[in-house]
Formats: structure tokens, C-alpha cells, sequence
């Protein structure tokens, strides 16, 4: 008896974690590609580590220098600019499209293909290249403006102008978060309506009062997930103004890419994306602990 | 219950993509081929190929059929016309050779350091590869991370002037073949000029006198020379060398006092305030990628540019068809005319090679054998002696990039220093001259404080 239990105890145990077999290549393929690098990236942040002249000394000077050096400070702050600019303005513009295409209206799932399709093309490297050609001095936005007789500004070289359009691309690219948006708004029972426009209640109130507070855990990730991303944001910057004019356009991830791929200097990246890590998790950490402030759960315990 | 599981879904979601980010950082410096190595090469070749209009493909590898013999990888640089010929004297050397394969990587310029950067810090460059002269001290600064050319004893680097080889040696190691060299020349586009009605410049005086009369006379959009950041700092070059009669770089030291290059940089700042140069403002605003691709340059409206001679055909073939470019004359108003000259390029032999005999064949194939014919003049004029007897026996020796090649080689006194095109000086995002150069455009700092800056980084670059 005790001993065909010894026996069973493996295959039991094979028989109700299967899944692990399925994702044991994904496993070993996060290990490598990300675990490894995600852990060197760590020990290299404290070396001054150079693609070709390799290390010589260790200490926390990468990270003093992340906090003293000015064109650093200049990126991060370029960051935290362009990641409050598009977010918000992403976040209630997809939820504004979100919702008038929540209603029935004809030809609805043609254009909701049309808006989701930005969102696939806009992360691609042709897209980018495409903006810089519609922003460029002759480019098709500063015709259309001579038509009207206004002069444009040099979009790709003029500082404010240049993060203005980089931030312009992203919100452009409102489609995912907006389908996401929208699978919420479906889930929002309609006996919920039907009651408040009984008792009166106009269009906005019963978005401001039904809809808002029904999908906050949707609204919730959805700034996670957008902040997370566009404090990561690259191919913009990277291809449309190449961080230019005079770095204003250089974000956190550029300038980690510059000083690790221009200059080799290694220990300094990693240290910049340890720090933007860092500031990630701490703006994470915040959102989660004021979830129960503000975000609402209909299934919730207590 | 479903709210901690949503809770923890969120929240892992965004932790694990942030690990994504940390991971990104600084993954290359632990693995060869990571992931986010290959996403930021291939972040930049895609850049590069769609810039090219899919003109080039960013990198092609054509494959021949070839025996089971031998196989080499080799890979440059360039335009569309120099890969058709390489292409082609390398299909004539496989024909020749059957028992050899030769692997082609290529692309264009931007991009390509980055490239090939990763692909020395992880061992994995290819067989031979053309190289830019600096990047022996860059990437080698002992004089071990190439193949020493010295050692092959199937390359005849006796058709190459003691000077030159000079050049390409760190330490006694001869790391790689001086391919050609080049050198910066004035070209000015004949048609605008003449529709401003004045004769092509010979002089800064010329120069500075054709800005306000192509203001009065062809509106405000015309210049008479256009200049990207890099060639400001070559036309100060220029003009300190000429005006100075010293050599850019001695002793590992700007040879400058700051009073010296005050007055460089009052003479930059002269050429903006008389409408000879547009603002960098106004230039990047064109949304070009270098000046041969902007849409000003091609249709006249800038009518000088300052370029390398090797370059005359590839400006000639941008411009449209009424305009017409011809060759300057140095402007000879300081002094003895003194432009940057420098070994345009270099071909190197990895150490890593299993191959490099084969390499060494290869080359001597390429730049001193049957190979020359078809390669032409698309690698500049050859440095080498055997090379120049073919061409000039064949008729190819002349034609402009001959003429601006002798233009440029008798109107280089001093030499160049190897990191004057560092990338810590040179790159178009982080590199120095950019910085100074954009910091005079666009915030007019004061000369005496762009003199104190370009003193100071190109002494630390110097002093590595």
C-alpha cells in the first residue's frame, strides 16, 4: 500500500502540471534571452563596463553620474514630459472613440477597423518614416497649412514642435487600448442604462456615472500598461528625428540605445535603464496602492 | 476573489514588461546575439533600408552556387553603383575560383558602424570587411582586433606607398589595406549660379559676396553652399589650417589657441549671418538624411556643398537635369589652401578567420589583381600602384572623380589626425561636433566659449 504510493507520487505529479511541459520552451527562452540579460544588466550598471576596452573598475559612479549629468537629467525629463502628454490624451481619446462606436450605428465594425488599423502600422519603422516626410518642411502638413495662409514651423527641427509630433504618433496609434475600451463598455450591463434613463438621466451623466465607474479595473490597466510603454517609447525619436533638434527629442531609451551603441559605454546604460526601471516600479507600486481609492470591482468581497 | 486575481493580472503584466525594458538596457553586453542586440540591429537596418526607399536592401546576403570548398564572408558599405560592381567582380572570382564561395553582406552608410560594432564586440564579423580608417583605433587601439595584413603573405602590400600603410598600423601591426584615400572638395552647381549672375566663387571673398545678391536676386530659399554640423567642423578645419598654416592636430592636441579658433568660429558664424549657409534649424527642418537627398539641393536652391571627391558622381547623378556641378577652386584667401584629406577607406581581415589566406586572395584579387577593371573607380581612385597602371591603361583614370581626386590630393599639406571622425566627435546623435556646431546655430553661443568647447573635446578624444 505505502509503497504503490511512493510509486504514483512523480507521475501524479506529471499528471497535474502538464502545463508545465508547454511552457518549458518559453521558459528556457526567458531565462536566456531575458533573465540572464536582465540580471548582467544589473552587475554591469555597477562597471564601467566598454563594449571594447572591457572593465576596470566597479562602483555606484554610473548611477551618480545618471544624477549629476545634465543631459541625463535633460532625457529623463524629455520622458516624463512625453509619457504625461500622450498617455492621458491617448487614454480619453480612445475611450471617447470607444465609446460613440459602442453605439449602433451603420458600417460600426468598418470603422473600427479603420481606427484600430494606426495602431498596428504605427509601431513599424515605415510609418516613422513616413511622419518625417508628412512633418518635413515641404511635407503635405505644411502645404495644407500654406493653403489656409498660415506658415508652419520647422516640425522636425524646432524643439517644441519636434516632441510635439513624436507625441502626436503615439496618440495617433489609440487603436488597441480603444478595442480593449471597448470590450469594457460591452461588458457593462444594460439593465444599468435602461434603469437610469427611466429615472431621467441624460447621455453624460450616465457616462459619467454608469460607464466611468463600471470600467475602471479596464481603465486601470490600460494606464499601466500605456505608461509603462511610453516610457519605453524608441522608433519614434529614433528614426523620425534621431533625438534631434538639440536633444529635445532624446528620451530615456534613445539615449540608453546612444550610450551603449555610439559610445559603448555599457555600465552607463544599464545603470540608465536600471534607473528607469526603478521609476517605473515606483510609479507601478503608486497606481496599484491607489486602486482602491478609485478603481472599482462590481464582484468585490467587501 | 476575481478582484486580487485582476489585480495580480495587471500588475504583472506591467512588471514583466518593465523587465523587458531593464533586460533591453544592457542584455548586449552579456550575450553576442541577444535578442535586443538583433532588435536594435534590426531597428537600424530597417531605418536604413526605408529610408533608401527599398533602393538597397538593408542587408542583403546573396548566395552563389559554389563547390563545397571554402566559404568567405565579406561586407561593405556603399552605394547602389558600388554593390552592382562588387557584386559582379565577385561572381568573376567565384567563376575563376570554383572551389570558393563568397558571402555578401551590404547596405548603405547609416547605420552601418553600429552594425558592424556589435558584430566585432561578439566575435562574429565577417571573413573581410571594408573598414573606415578610424575605426582601427576605435575598435583595435592595441593593434590586435585585426588580422595583421603583414602576416598574409598571398596580399602584395607593396603596391602601397610606405605613408599609407603608415597610417594603417597601431603599434607595428598593419591592420588593414588603405583601400583610397580622399579628400574634401568645393563643388558648386553651375546653373544657380549662373541664373544669380555671377561667376562660380574662387575665393571666401567670392563666397561671402554671392549670399545677399542669391537673397536679393532668387528669394530668400537659396544659398549659395549648404552644410550639415560635420561639414562646418571640416570648412573650420579649412580655414584654421589655411588662415593658420598648422595642422589641425599635433600631439594629440588641438593646435589652436582659443584666440585662434574664436576667430574660426566668428568666420562659421560670418557665413550664416551673410546668408551663404542656412541655419541647422532650417536644414534639419528639410527632412533629409544627408544633403545629396534633400529636395533643395537636388532641384538648385543650395548651389555648394563641401564633399568628399569620391562623392562627385553620386551628387551629380541627385541633382535634376538642368542643373550642372562642377569642381571649385579652393578658396586661397588665408594662405596656402589645406583641405582634410584621409584614407577614405580600408579593407580588414578578422582575426577570428579560418580563412584568412583566402581573405588575403581575396583582396589582392580585389585591389591589385583582374578584379580592379571592374571595380573601377566606385572605391575612390585606388592607392594602389598596380591598380592605377590597369586603370590608366584602360582609359578609366580620368573623368570628375579623377579630377577632384587630384584636385583634393594636391591641396593637402598636413595630415589628418585617425579620431578626427571618432564617434565620440563625429556621430550625427551624441558626437561633439554636432553638439557645438547645432549649440552655435541654433543659440548663437558666444565664439570664444564654441573655441573652449571643441578644445576640450577633441583633446579628450586625442588624449585616450
Amino acid at each position: 500500500m505505502s509503497n504503490s504510493k511512493t510509486n504514483t507520487a512523480p507521475n501524479s505529479f506529471w499528471k497535474e502540471n502538464k502545463g508545465f511541459l508547454f511552457i518549458f520552451p518559453w521558459f528556457v527562452g526567458f531565462l536566456v534571452f531575458k533573465g540572464y540579460p536582465f540580471l548582467s544588466s544589473l552587475v554591469y550598471s555597477f562597471s564601467d563596463y566598454n563594449l571594447f576596452e572591457g572593465i576596470s573598475k566597479w562602483g555606484i559612479f554610473n548611477y551618480l553620474d545618471v544624477f549629476t549629468n545634465k543631459k541625463i537629467q535633460e532625457g529623463f525629463m524629455i520622458t516624463f514630459k512625453y509619457a504625461f502628454m500622450t498617455v492621458p490624451l491617448k487614454l480619453v481619446f480612445a475611450l471617447f472613440v470607444a465609446y460613440i462606436l459602442n453605439f449602433k450605428i451603420k458600417g460600426v465594425k468598418m470603422f473600427r477597423t479603420v481606427y484600430y488599423i494606426p495602431s498596428i502600422l504605427g509601431s513599424s519603422v515605415a510609418i516613422a518614416v513616413l511622419w518625417k516626410a508628412i512633418f518635413k518642411d515641404d511635407g503635405i502638413v505644411n502645404m495644407l497649412l500654406g493653403i489656409f495662409g498660415l506658415e508652419g514651423p520647422h516640425w522636425l527641427s524646432n524643439k517644441s514642435a519636434a516632441l510635439f509630433i513624436i507625441c502626436l504618433l503615439r496618440v495617433w496609434q489609440f487603436g488597441s487600448t480603444m478595442v480593449i475600451f471597448l470590450a469594457a463598455l460591452k461588458g457593462v450591463s444594460p439593465d444599468l442604462y435602461e434603469a437610469a434613463s427611466l429615472d431621467g438621466a441624460g447621455k453624460w451623466r450616465q457616462f459619467f456615472t454608469i460607464t466611468v465607474p463600471m470600467i475602471t479595473p479596464v481603465i486601470f490597466y490600460n494606464l499601466v500598461t500605456q505608461l509603462v510603454q511610453a516610457f519605453q517609447e524608441f522608433n519614434g525619436p529614433y528614426i523620425i528625428t534621431a533625438g534631434g533638434p538639440r536633444g529635445a527629442t532624446t528620451l530615456v531609451s534613445l539615449l540608453i540605445y546612444n550610450n551603449a551603441f555610439k559610445k559603448y559605454a555599457m555600465g552607463l546604460a544599464s545603470s540608465q535603464a536600471w534607473v528607469l526601471f526603478i521609476i517605473l516600479m515606483i510609479f507601478t507600486a503608486i497606481l496599484q496602492y491607489s486602486q482602491k481609492h478609485w478603481v472599482y470591482y462590481s464582484d468585490s468581497e467587501d | 476573489m476575481k478582484k486580487t486575481i485582476t489585480k495580480f493580472l495587471a500588475g504583472g503584466m506591467a512588471a514583466s514588461m518593465m523587465l523587458n525594458l531593464a533586460a533591453c538596457g544592457g542584455s548586449s553586453t552579456a550575450t553576442n546575439d541577444s535578442a535586443s542586440t538583433t532588435a536594435a540591429q534590426g531597428a537600424t537596418e530597417a531605418a536604413q533600408g526605408a529610408t533608401e526607399a527599398a533602393k538597397t536592401a538593408a542587408e542583403t546576403v546573396a548566395k552563389s552556387d559554389g563547390g563545397n570548398g571554402t566559404t568567405l564572408r565579406i561586407s561593405w558599405w556603399g552605394g547602389d553603383s558600388r554593390h552592382t560592381a562588387t557584386l559582379k567582380a565577385l561572381d568573376e572570382y567565384m567563376a575563376a575560383n570554383p572551389g570558393i564561395k563568397v558571402e555578401s553582406e551590404y547596405g548603405a552608410w547609416s547605420g552601418w558602424q553600429d552594425k558592424i560594432a556589435t558584430q566585432i564586440a561578439g566575435n562574429s564579423e565577417p571573413d573581410l570587411f571594408q573598414v573606415n580608417w578610424n575605426w582601427l583605433w576605435q575598435f583595435s587601439p592595441d593593434g590586435t582586433r585585426f588580422a595583421d595584413i603583414q602576416d598574409l603573405t598571398d596580399f602584395d602590400l607593396s603596391q602601397y606607398d610606405q605613408s599609407l600603410i603608415d597610417l594603417m598600423t597601431i603599434d607595428g601591426h598593419v591592420l588593414g589595406v588603405p583601400v583610397s584615400s580622399t579628400g574634401r572638395v568645393f563643388y558648386w552647381n553651375k546653373a544657380t549660379f549662373e541664373k544669380a549672375g555671377l561667376e562660380v566663387p574662387k575665393s571666401f571673398a567670392d563666397i561671402l559676396a554671392a549670399g545677399p545678391v542669391f537673397k536679393e536676386k532668387l528669394g530668400d530659399d537659396y544659398y549659395p553652399l549648404a552644410a550639415g554640423t560635420y561639414d562646418l567642423t571640416i570648412l573650420l578645419t579649412y580655414y584654421m589650417q589655411e588662415k593658420y598654416n598648422k595642422q589641425w592636430v599635433v600631439d594629440h592636441k588641438l593646435n589652436y589657441t582659443v584666440e585662434e579658433l574664436t576667430d574660426g568660429f566668428d568666420f562659421l558664424k560670418s557665413l550664416e549671418a551673410n546668408h551663404v549657409i542656412p541655419t541647422q534649424e532650417k536644414l534639419t527642418g528639410d527632412g533629409a538624411d544627408s544633403l545629396d537627398k534633400n529636395p533643395n539641393f537636388i532641384d538648385g536652391h543650395y548651389a555648394g556643398l563641401v564633399e568628399w571627391d569620391s562623392a562627385i558622381k553620386k551628387l551629380a547623378d541627385a541633382l535634376d537635369e538642368n542643373q550642372e556641378i562642377v569642381i571649385g577652386e579652393y578658396p586661397a584667401d588665408y594662405g596656402t589652401p589645406a583641405t582634410v584629406f584621409k584614407i577614405s577607406m580600408g579593407f580588414a581581415v578578422s582575426p577570428n578567420s579560418a580563412n584568412k589566406e583566402e581573405a588575403a586572395k581575396l583582396m589582392e584579387y580585389m585591389f591589385n589583381g583582374d578584379g580592379v577593371e571592374t571595380l573601377g573607380l566606385e572605391r575612390g581612385v585606388p592607392s594602389s600602384h598596380k591598380a592605377q597602371e590597369k586603370l590608366e591603361a584602360s582609359g578609366a583614370l580620368q573623368g570628375l572623380t579623377y579630377e577632384a581626386f587630384k584636385a583634393a590630393s594636391s591641396n593637402a599639406p598636413f595630415q589628418l589626425s585617425p579620431y578626427y571622425e571618432d564617434a565620440a566627435l563625429k556621430d550625427s546623435a551624441e558626437g561633439a561636433y554636432q553638439e557645438i556646431m547645432d549649440t552655435m546655430s541654433y543659440d548663437g553661443v558666444d565664439s570664444k566659449e564654441l573655441a573652449e568647447m571643441l578644445i576640450e573635446a577633441v583633446n579628450e578624444v586625442e588624449g585616450k
